[in-house]
């Protein structure tokens, strides 16, 4: 099945590294969703809301723009 | 498979409904065939199809609850949910639109009452594959 990767990156994966290894479930945990949620994210599979894209800034103590890029060479 | 409780849910949803209902729909084709022409004798049928229904869906979600880590419905659910109702309704609308034209030239009150639920089916299956699509794919 082909994947489709939406225009809106984010650095998730690695701000979770640079977090004691976070887990995606203990980021889920903390904002609210469920671990599939931020493994679609982090595939950029879902373009979360931005009252959830604040959260996950907001846990990790960073900028919203610091999480998520816009990537506008990925709109096909 | 790497799927939240809610996504497993839709699985034994469309699987239950191919499984159980397309045996109905299956059957009162046979029916039809053999001439019934008796609604009542339908009805019996898709009654103790919509009770199988039930205990599937039932044993299917037990199931799934056990193999989930205790997930809850989110945003990213609701969207798919919403998006595959909307994209799905129509073949609904069709459905009865296509039964009440039935009903104006005069067919067979079984096989009007079978285009509705068949549209009822169809639209549900649809539903659920778009939701799964979304899931795999992407939203």
């Amino acid at each position: 099945m082909p994947k489709r990767a939406l225009p809106i990156g984010n650095c998730i994966r690695a701000l979770r590294a640079e977090h004691e290894d976070m887990t995606q479930q203990h980021l889920a945990d903390r904002i609210g969703v469920t671990r599939q949620t931020i493994i679609a994210i982090e595939a950029s599979k879902y373009s979360p809301s931005l009252e959830v894209a604040f959260r996950i800034a907001d846990v990790f103590g960073v900028p919203l723009e610091s999480v998520f890029q816009y990537l506008p060479e990925r709109t096909a | 498979m790497n799927a939240s409780f809610v996504e497993k849910s839709v699985w034994v949803q469309v699987t239950a409904l191919i499984a159980v209902l397309g045996g109905y729909f299956w059957t009162a084709k046979q029916m039809f065939m053999a001439g019934v022409m008796d609604i009542r004798a339908y009805v019996a049928v898709f009654a103790v199809s919509v009770v199988m229904l039930v205990i599937v869906l039932v044993a299917g979600h037990i199931v799934v609850a056990i193999t989930s880590r205790g997930d809850f419905s989110d945003e990213r659910d609701r969207l798919i949910a919403w998006r595959a109702e909307a994209l799905s309704s129509w073949v609904m609308g069709i459905g009865i639109l296509s039964a009440i034209s039935a009903m104006i030239v005069g067919v067979e009150t079984v096989l009007v009452a079978h285009l509705l639920l068949l549209s009822l089916l169809l639209s549900e299956i649809l539903a659920n594959g778009l939701r799964i699509l979304f899931y795999r794919r992407g939203v």
